[in-house]
């Protein structure tokens, strides 16, 4: 691995200005709403480069409540199959937001957290309260990382998730009072074992009732604690408070931004993280100043970002059908991502997904590309309302080359190799069928590559 | 069996396989290939108990008046176990375990864990995956350095396998070589009308040797590498399938399911060393009883109808089941019907050669550190006894360090 100590953490994080060798083009803009985001369309692509990086950052944070007509539709979704009560349900209803939302740093803001605050509808087992969480989680995510905290502590599906629905003051829960230093704020190491005990005192009496929160006075212990050198007679919201004042907590998300943001490996140090964790202190953990200076600055934008994070599913799916406007069966794309490893609402433990190359395996890698056989070779999924032929023609690609070509720029973090473009284009012309099925196996071949799974 | 006969062995089974368990290969080559894979190397199946496995009331001191005291709710009476000897008996619900036990086949080391228990999940699982604390740099787990010590045959079976749908557990992961992942064996290979020419396509065009220098080059190279992976152990496994019967009923769980692909495997001459397998929600935090007596009867039904296969086709012999857990839970229970994470627990070993019976003192449920068990081993000398009398190497770089073996094997 690279050793990261030869960046300068100045230079990391000063605003990108685009220069001759590295303009602001199609390439960066891609690459922004590639990982602001799941991916834009060629239009989309062709208005952020008509304007300066800035201001599409400034768009993309900007843009942190849903309108009210897309709202309407996507909760109208949930809310339809909210009754029925089947969380994999739930799951086809956040893939509609993941497809056509206009606010896209926003959702992958919320898929952000539902990874950090992990809770699985398996075990929560009410689709009401996944959906509640999920809202809440929206709601939040370029907000106040205090509140966002302070409420989820008292989130039913994530008490029922970590077995806090009962903690008696005669015997404290431990298991949300640790995952909360350990996974939420501060990391492994960070706390001592005598500090998970006494933060767990500070939570007794919080329950879960008729699947409402309440706070039981009766079982409260309300004796002094003493958590991570700080002494009182606390209660909840006073041990979350002491959790959050920990320094540790800003390098703890800098460095989980970063992974998710800007490259899965190598690990960044904790001096190139500090200057982004300064930011988030210093904006009072607020968390759209800290993103707006991650997406601006010169590391976002460099060899060190670029292309080295592998897809998510999430990324890799949702991506591939936004920059190609495409419209499919949502509950297809929910059960795909459940089977290769990011079933939403459906993360594999509460430490969320891993990432990185824990995406990969074999089984995961030959699902990606029999999900997009599935997609493809269906006739229901469509592009621009189009066929696959006729959306590639009206955006000016006319044959199998120009089609490679224009995949490239959509789909790719960087060029192919010319042999690459070789083996596919004769792969193509080797197919029996029409046009259309012979550019649909070109689509799917392509978005099987290796090159394909990179962000 | 002498070094000299077990290299001659492996190096004609990868040959054999290699060419064997082929798609044009005619079938007496491939009948062949299994009828000397058969006869062939030590296999390792790891169980998994993700979550932390209530220890205590798995291999029950039901004589051990402490227990009782700490676990008025969820302790198990004398007469519910299922006795072993005048100390411990077995979960009522271990009625497969207990028949291995009764027929010598088992061996249970009490008390396993390690010096400064973690009781987080991640931290503790990695710990047992990597042998290293999270100081350490870790970058591979102990059965991927096993891996490492391993001539592995360009073209032959992949060294190991991992089953299901979890993420890859850490102690596979390697520096030399890519373990799969396995769901199902039908998920297990390319799909679509179009499949033929998208494998050609992907074969073609994956670069023979690691190129070009770019800076995601690492990535790059990691994601060509794993497709080459897929595509070939797909194919080995589809078609080494094919041909298998049994007897043997297994129990329509999870777990059952996937063991019953081990066995298939194993009985179609994969030259696959260790498969690893998992089972999830042993963290019993509240109304622990239910729940864990689902999950003990799936481990304990699952493992015996393997080993009950396995001896119906001959491999009974050469295979060795270990189950672990990342640790054990507190002795005493906690007020909402459950246990909360604790430290040390018993590991299981099954099989042919395994030396049966209990493998150390039971131990104190009073001299307690932080309210759980302390352990008598440590896990590593588990694993350096099944390396060195199993696998047949040599446990010291593999495990970073010198541990005293345990007699578990004959």
């Amino acid at each position: 691995m690279k050793d990261m100590q030869g960046i300068d953490p100045d230079w990391a994080w000063r605003p990108f200005e685009p220069t001759l060798e590295q303009p602001w083009d199609r390439f960066l803009a891609a690459h922004l709403y590639r990982r602001a985001g799941f991916g834009a369309e060629h239009h989309e692509l062709e208005s952020a480069v008509a304007r300066t990086p800035a201001e599409v950052i400034d768009e993309l944070i900007s843009r942190n409540t849903e309108s009210n007509d897309f709202r309407a539709t996507g909760d109208a979704l949930a809310e339809s199959v909210v009754s029925g009560g089947d969380p994999k349900q739930l799951s086809a209803a956040w893939v509609y937001r993941l497809l056509f939302t206009p606010n896209q740093l926003l959702e992958k803001m919320t898929l952000f957290w539902h990874g950090h605050f992990a809770t699985g509808a398996d075990k929560v087992q009410d689709a009401r309260m996944m959906w509640n969480q999920n809202q809440f989680l929206r709601e939040h995510a370029l907000g106040d990382f205090r509140e966002l905290t302070q409420k989820i502590s008292q989130d039913p599906a994530m008490l029922i998730y970590l077995d806090s629905t009962s903690n008696r003051k005669s015997h404290p829960n431990e298991n949300f009072a640790r995952e909360l230093m350990e996974l939420f704020c501060l990391g492994e190491g960070n706390y001592s074992e005598r500090d998970v005990l006494e933060l767990a005192r500070c939570f007794t009496g919080w329950e879960i009732k008729n699947k409402r929160f309440r706070k039981n006075p009766y079982q409260h212990d309300g004796e002094n604690k003493h958590i991570l050198g700080q002494s009182g007679q606390f209660d909840g919201e006073d041990g979350v408070r002491v959790v959050l004042e920990q320094p540790q907590l800003e390098q703890f998300l800098a460095r989980k931004w970063y992974r998710y943001f800007i490259s899965d490996e190598p690990s960044p140090s904790a001096a190139l993280l500090q200057p982004l964790a300064d930011t988030f202190r210093q904006h009072n953990l607020q968390i759209a100043p800290t993103l707006k200076m991650l997406f601006k600055s010169n590391i976002f934008f460099s060899q060190h970002a670029i292309g080295r994070k592998i897809k998510s599913p999430a990324e890799l799916i949702v991506g591939t059908l936004r920059c190609l406007q495409a419209t499919t069966n949502t509950q297809v794309v929910a059960a795909g991502l459940q089977e290769i490893g990011q079933g939403l609402f459906f993360p594999p433990n509460v430490k969320g997904w891993d990432g990185g190359r824990a995406w990969i395996n074999s089984s995961t890698l030959l699902g990606r590309a029999n999900l997009f056989a599935n997609i493809f070779e269906n006739g229901a999924t469509r592009f621009g309302g189009q066929s696959l032929s006729e959306y590639l023609k009206s955006n000016g690609a006319r044959d199998v080359d120009e089609a490679i070509a224009y995949f490239e720029k959509c789909l790719l973090a960087m060029p192919l190799a010319a042999t690459t473009r070789a083996e596919l284009r004769q792969s193509v012309d080797s197919q029996p069928g029409d046009e259309e099925v012979k550019l649909r196996y070109l689509l799917r071949a392509f978005t099987s590559l290796p090159q394909c799974q990179l962000g | 069996m002498h070094s000299t006969r077990r290299r001659f062995l492996r190096s004609s089974i990868g040959g054999a396989a290699a060419i064997g368990i082929g798609a044009s290969v005619p079938a007496c080559f491939s009948h062949a290939a299994e009828a000397r894979a058969t006869s062939g190397e030590r296999i390792l199946v790891v169980v998994q108990m993700s979550g932390g496995n209530d220890g205590l009331n798995t291999v029950v001191p039901y004589a051990d008046g402490a227990y009782l005291a700490a676990r008025p709710k969820l302790g198990l009476a004398p007469s519910a176990v299922l006795k072993c000897d005048d100390d411990v008996g077995f979960h009522p619900t271990l009625r497969g375990l207990h028949d291995l036990f009764e027929a010598g086949r088992l061996a249970v080391v009490r008390a396993v864990g390690y010096d400064q228990p973690n009781r987080s999940h991640f931290e503790s699982m990695d710990i047992w995956h990597t042998c290293r604390r999270k100081e350490e740099p870790r970058s591979d787990g102990w059965i991927g350095r096993f891996l490492d010590t391993q001539r592995v045959e360009a073209g032959s079976d992949v060294p190991a396998l991992h089953l299901g749908r979890e993420q890859q557990p850490f102690a596979v992961v390697s520096k030399s070589v890519r373990v799969p992942t396995v769901k199902e064996i039908s998920e297990f290979q390319l799909q679509g009308k179009d499949r033929q020419s998208l494998r050609t396509l992907l074969n073609n065009s994956l670069p023979a040797t690691a190129s070009d220098s770019s800076d995601s080059s690492d990535l790059l190279n990691f994601l060509q590498s794993s497709t080459t992976s897929a595509l070939a152990a797909s194919q080995r496994v589809t078609e080494a399938t094919q041909s298998y019967r049994s007897d043997v009923q297994y129990p329509e769980t999870e777990l059952a399911k996937k063991l019953r692909v081990v066995a298939q495997l194993i009985d179609a001459g994969l030259t696959t060393r260790v498969y690893y397998v998992q089972l999830d929600g042993f963290d019993t935090h509240s109304l622990q009883a239910a729940t864990h007596e689902v999950l003990l009867r799936e481990w304990s039904d699952a493992v015996s109808a393997l080993v009950r296969d396995l001896d119906a086709h001959g491999h009974g012999q050469r295979v060795c089941v270990m189950t672990f857990s990342e640790f054990g839970r507190r002795v005493a229970e906690n007020v909402s019907g459950g246990t909360d994470h604790g430290a040390a627990g018993p590991m299981f070993l099954c099989g042919g050669s395994v030396r049966p019976g209990f493998v150390g003192q039971l131990p104190s449920l009073t001299a307690l550190q932080d309210g759980d068990l302390k352990h008598e081993f440590d896990f590593r000398q588990v694993y350096a006894s099944v390396l060195e009398s199993w696998l047949g190497t040599n446990p010291t770089p593999v495990l970073g360090g010198s541990y005293q073996p345990l007699p578990l094997f004959t």
